[in-house]
This record gives C-alpha cells, sequence and structure tokens, in this order.
C-alpha cells in the first residue's frame, strides 16, 4: 500500500573503533507510534541522529516517504518533514516561549534577507505569529508565552520542545527520551499528550524511552536494541515477555 | 508578540533620540566646530556603527570573528579611492601618474560601494572561514585582516591604492556644511550628517535583528544544533550575518576616512579591532543600545576625558606623579579589566533602549539603537 513514513535499511553507525549502531533495520508505518528502548549506551541516540542528519552514516541508507534522505543535512531532512527533541532539552535560551515556537517556523518562509529587514514580509509575518499562537493556546502553554524558555519548570521545558518540533509541521516526529526527569504524574501526562498530538497532527511517532509504563501504554510497536544490535521487535505484550529483552534488561540494571 | 507594534516604550525611545539629534544639531550652531564636543560624537558615530556591526556577529550569531579592521580597511580605500576628486589625483597619487581610476563617484554612492566591496570579501573569505570553529575563526579573520594590510600597500597596486603612500584631499565631514556663495558656512552639518548615516545603518542592523532572519541567528547562537534541527541552515545564515556585518563594517571605514581626512593602511591595525571589540565587551554584547553608549563614552574618554593623564600637571609648585605621556593608557587598561572581570554584563547586558522604559525585564524585542 502507501510508503512507510520511516525505512531504515542495515543502518551502521561507527565512530573509530565503536560501532554504536551495527545493521540496523526498521520502519515506521503511518500514524504509527514506534518506540526504540535498550539499556544505557545501546545506540538510541545515535541512531536518532543518523536519522535526522547529525550523522552521516558509516553506511545504510535512510527512507522518508520513499525519498533517500541519507546523508543530507538536518536543516534538510527537517524541511522534508522529520522534527525531533533532544535528550537533553535544547531550548533557544535567549528567547521566551513564543520566540522559541515562532522561529521554527522560519524554514517556511517565502521573504528573503532584504524584504524581511525592511517589513516587506507583513502578511508573512504576521501569519508566522498567528500559527504559534494558536499552537501555544492548543497545548496550553499560552499563557507562558512571555516567560524566558529555559524558566519554565523541567516539565514544561520538555513540552515546550516537542511544541517547537511541532511548529516545522513534520510527518515523522522523533523523541527522544521526553519523560526523563519527570514524576510519575508527569509522565502520564506526557504519554496522554503524544497520543493526542498524534492524532490530531497526524503523525506518525518515533520514541526512545525509558519509562517503561509509558512504552508499553502508548506505543504500538517497539524495537529493542542493544549493543548496536536489534535483538527484538513486537508489540508490547510480546516485548515484556521476550527472554532477551528481560536479559539485556537485568544485566543493564534498568527498569523494565 | 500579538501586542501593538508602537508600545509606548518605544515611542519614548525614538523621542529621546529625535531630541538628541535635535539638541546636536542646535550645539553644531552655537558652539564652535574646533570643540572636542564634536570631535567625539563624529568619531563616536563611526565607531558605534562597526561597534553594532560587530555586536551583530559576536553578539547575536555567535561568531566570534576579528576582522573588523581588515572590512573598515576594505571600506575606507573603496571610498577614498572613488571620491578624490580628478583634478587633485595627479597631486595624490604623484608616485603613480595620477592612478588609473580616473573618474569620481557622489558621496554617498561612494559610501554604499565601501560597504559593498567590504560584503564581497565577506562573502570570498566566508566560505573557508566560516567552517572553523570559534577560536581558529578568530585566529583566521585576524589573519586575514593583517593580509588585507599588506596587500593594499604592496607597491604593484600603487596605481590604484596608491601603495604606502596616504589618500587624501576626497571629501570629508567638513563637506557636509551648507556654504553660500562666498564660501561661507551657513548651516553647520559636520557632525549631523555622520550621526544620521550611523543612525539609519543600525536602524537597519536593528530592523535585521527584529525579523525572522534575526531570530533564526539568534537561535544559532544559542544551540546550532537544535536551530539546525529547526529547519535552519547553519552555513548560509552566518554567510549571511558575515557579509552583513562586514557591509556595515566597509561603511564604517569610509567614514573613518571622512573623520580622519586621509587613509593609509599601517593605520588599520590590530589594536582598532580589539578597541571595537572593548567598546561592544564594554556596552554589553547582544547590545545595540550598549555598543552605541560605550562607542560614545569610549572615544570621550580616549580623546577628550581622560588626555590630562598624558600632561605634566603642576598644582602649586607640586608637580602630580605618575603624570605623563602614555599615562592615559595605563588608566584605561585598568578600566577595561576592571570591566571584563567585575561587569561582564557590561553596560546594557541584553537590554535594549526601550527595555528602560518597561517596568519589567520584557523579552527582547529591539528598537531604535543609539
Ligand atoms: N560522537 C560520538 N563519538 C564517539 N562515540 C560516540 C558518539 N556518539 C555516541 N557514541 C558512543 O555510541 C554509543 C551509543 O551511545 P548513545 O547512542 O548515546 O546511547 P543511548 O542513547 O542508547 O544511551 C556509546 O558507547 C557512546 O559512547
Ligand atoms: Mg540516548
Amino acid at each position: 500500500m502507501s510508503d512507510p513514513v520511516l525505512r531504515i535499511d542495515h543502518l551502521t553507525m561507527q565512530f573509530g573503533g565503536v560501532i554504536a549502531v551495527d545493521d540496523f533495520s526498521m520502519v515506521v508505518n503511518p500514524g504509527e507510534l514506534v518506540a526504540l528502548i535498550g539499556p544505557n549506551g545501546a545506540g538510541k541516540t545515535t541512531a536518532f541522529n543518523a536519522v535526522t542528519g547529525v550523522y552521516t552514516p558509516t553506511s545504510g541508507t535512510v527512507t522518508l516517504l520513499g525519498h533517500n534522505i541519507t546523508g543530507l543535512r538536518p536543516d534538510q531532512i527537517t524541511g522534508m518533514g522529520i522534527a525531533r527533541t533532544f535528550q537533553n532539552i535544547r531550548l533557544f535560551s535567549s528567547m521566551t516561549v513564543f520566540e522559541n515556537v515562532l522561529t521554527a517556523h522560519h524554514l517556511r518562509r517565502t521573504s528573503n534577507l532584504l524584504s524581511a529587514t525592511f517589513r516587506l514580509n507583513g502578511a508573512e509575518e504576521r501569519q508566522m505569529r498567528k500559527d504559534t499562537e494558536e499552537l501555544l493556546r492548543r497545548v496550553d502553554l499560552y499563557d507562558l508565552r512571555d516567560e524566558m524558555a529555559t524558566s519554565l519548570p523541567y516539565g514544561k521545558q520538555r513540552l515546550l520542545e516537542i511544541v517547537r518540533a511541532l511548529a516545522t509541521k513534520p510527518k515523522l516526529l522523533l523523541l527522544d527520551e521526553p519523560a526523563a526527569g519527570m514524576n510519575p504524574q508527569e509522565t502520564d501526562e506526557l504519554g496522554d499528550f503524544i497520543r493526542r498530538i498524534r492524532d490530531e497532527f497526524n503523525l506518525s511517532i518515533f520514541i526512545i524511552e525509558h519509562h517503561m509504563n509509558l512504552v508499553m501504554r502508548i506505543s504500538d510497536r517497539i524495537y529493542v536494541i542493544e549493543f548496536g544490535k536489534q535483538i527484538a521487535e513486537g508489540v508490547p505484550s510480546e516485548i515484556q515477555n521476550n527472554q532477551a529483552v528481560i536479559d539485556a534488561y537485568l544485566g543493564g540494571g534498568d527498569e523494565l | 508578540m500579538a501586542k501593538k507594534k508602537w508600545d509606548s516604550a518605544s515611542v519614548l525611545s525614538a523621542l529621546v533620540i529625535l531630541c538628541l539629534y535635535a539638541a546636536v544639531f542646535i550645539a553644531e550652531q552655537l558652539i564652535p566646530p574646533t570643540s572636542m564636543l564634536f570631535t567625539v560624537l563624529k568619531k563616536g558615530a563611526t565607531y558605534a556603527l562597526v561597534a553594532v556591526s560587530m555586536n551583530l556577529l559576536n553578539g547575536f550569531t555567535g561568531i566570534f570573528s576579528l576582522g573588523q579592521a581588515g572590512f573598515m580597511l576594505i571600506g575606507a580605500y573603496t571610498y577614498a579611492i572613488f571620491t578624490v576628486p580628478i583634478a587633485q589625483r595627479a597631486i595624490v597619487y604623484q608616485y603613480y601618474n595620477g592612478g588609473v581610476v580616473q573618474f569620481t563617484l557622489p558621496v554617498f554612492a561612494a559610501m554604499l560601494l565601501a560597504g559593498l566591496v567590504a560584503a564581497l570579501f565577506a562573502l570570498l573569505i566566508g566560505l573557508p572561514v566560516l567552517r572553523l570553529k570559534s577560536d581558529y575563526l578568530a585566529i583566521a579573520t585576524l589573519g586575514f585582516a593583517e593580509i588585507i594590510r599588506t596587500v593594499f600597500q604592496w607597491d604593484k597596486l600603487g596605481p590604484v591604492t596608491n601603495g604606502s603612500n596616504m589618500l587624501r584631499l576626497f571629501p570629508t565631514f567638513n563637506d557636509f556644511n551648507l556654504r553660500n556663495a562666498q564660501g561661507e558656512i551657513t548651516v553647520y552639518l559636520s557632525t549631523l550628517v555622520p550621526l544620521l548615516i550611523s543612525g539609519v545603518c543600525i536602524a537597519v542592523i536593528v530592523l535585521l535583528i527584529n525579523s525572522t532572519f534575526g531570530r533564526a541567528l539568534r537561535a544559532i547562537k544559542d544551540d546550532e544544533i537544535a536551530a539546525e534541527a529547526m529547519g535552519i541552515r547553519l552555513s548560509s545564515h552566518k554567510q549571511m550575518a558575515f557579509c552583513v556585518s562586514s557591509f556595515f563594517a566597509g561603511i564604517g571605514g569610509a567614514m573613518l576616512a571622512m573623520y580622519q581626512t586621509t587613509v593609509q593602511a599601517k593605520s588599520f591595525t590590530t589594536a582598532m579591532t580589539y578597541e571595537i571589540l572593548l567598546i561592544v565587551v564594554i556596552g554589553g554584547i547582544g547590545s545595540v543600545t550598549g555598543s552605541c553608549l560605550s562607542s560614545f563614552l569610549f572615544v570621550a574618554c580616549s580623546e577628550w576625558w581622560l588626555r590630562f593623564l598624558d600632561q605634566k600637571q603642576v598644582i602649586g609648585g607640586f608637580e602630580v606623579p605618575l603624570l605623563r605621556n602614555g599615562f592615559r593608557l595605563v588608566v584605561f587598561s585598568i578600566i577595561i579589566m576592571i570591566v571584563v572581570l567585575f561587569f561582564r554584563q557590561g553596560i546594557m547586558g541584553t537590554r535594549e533602549l526601550p527595555d528602560l522604559f518597561r517596568k519589567r525585564r520584557s523579552p527582547a524585542k529591539g528598537g531604535e539603537g543609539k
């Protein structure tokens, strides 16, 4: 039928002698919410970085909606429809909540340097601001719009990072440990939020997460990697009872 | 922000700036033109523009470039080369048969060209240099400025640059004064016009900073990886900031030529770049208003208020110790060290003029510089 949104084929990512991702393949289908789990240092973030162009894969291909995007620059890949968040929050620290989200609209500008400087792009600028405002209202961050982004409580910063990624109008959203540092209640709310934006924004979502309750609750499918290699793949109930996965986590000392 | 376009703070700021311009105009008609005040205002206007252009890179884009003197040199030479009156070329280019350029441009066209040529150089060296990481980029741009300084003194380029001889007899700030048929000055404008030129250029930079491109630059400064992930192409945006900054440094160079009335490559030293850098730091990295204020303060101190430190003072038959030629620079350096060590935010931090009229520090929305 239709192309998968994301397809990774035989991805290998090597840093000197370290093979961080080893011949890893996977797909994310339209509308799917797929999780990538594995012990610390398994290569999950590296896989994200290879998909989003932060690293150029040593070998293998990454395909977005039928287009080969292997080796493209991060900004090109974002322009083609992948947006992401970071394991260590990376908000723009000199900007307000509003400006952080507004900046994400820059990539869809039609103005050039001169027309933007001399304000000949009034309509476009107004539209950007209107869209930003609307988005902030939809996710209940509107009241915080004039706060400095980095002065928000931690959970809100994580939320804002997701919203900023949404503002690039992605088809696929990559979330790198969005619940890290959140308390159980915030984690629950986050789970609902992720499902809600998947439905409301017609997204496919690919998520790295350590909170197993959250992963098991929201994921359609799960990939498990250890030492860069896939050790399991399946729906949550399959993964929970998979012996290789249980061993990997017991060995790594992580919760399952 | 969906607020009104002109809030009261911005209006107040605009009024303050307008009043300052009016005050300068009136002062210029009343006070003798030889007053130190005008020297400071003219040189301050020049330095303010160059400092703001440097701030655009260092403070708003996070590119630590030290090439400012090089781009000023290019601007100063471009301006001078194309404005020396034809009748004077034989005198100015006496060792090069009157030089090869045998036409002149109007003053404002030459200033614009000065900016464009500087921007062109920036475009060329930006390609290799902007790939470098911070420290290396600083060293490379510093090296560029030194090379430019040598190249412009090269004998073979003499028919254009006049080699190591100075360029002179081109229009200066004094030519902005209006004269009657007898050649007497009727309206003094030699201070107001440079301030206006500088003000307009700085206003353009402020507009840029507050546009969607300015936000992209700030995003790059805050976090390159996140900026890239938001679809902002790093190389083209850095290149753009570098060219715009150099464009205005070039115009600043043309203004410096007009201020000095002569141009010589050897005066565009690394020390000049450091002066500009100090102005930016003292004013506040990331504040246009700060760069402007500190330019005038810096120039006033170095040209005027601290001059007495260089002269022997005898009070009641007692010679004050330490005051002798060169002591001014010592005091100056100490002040700078104190600022850098204890007031790293500079005068303004990242605030702008309109922020001073607001109660709470509200997000950088900018406003007019100066
Ligand atoms: N830029 C890099 N250079 C060298 N090694 C790296 C780099 N990025 C990641 N690694 C290594 O790759 C492995 C996987 O790291 P990472 O992908 O961050 O793990 P995870 O996100 O699963 O916890 C680690 O051993 C890490 O040290
Ligand atoms: Mg990780």
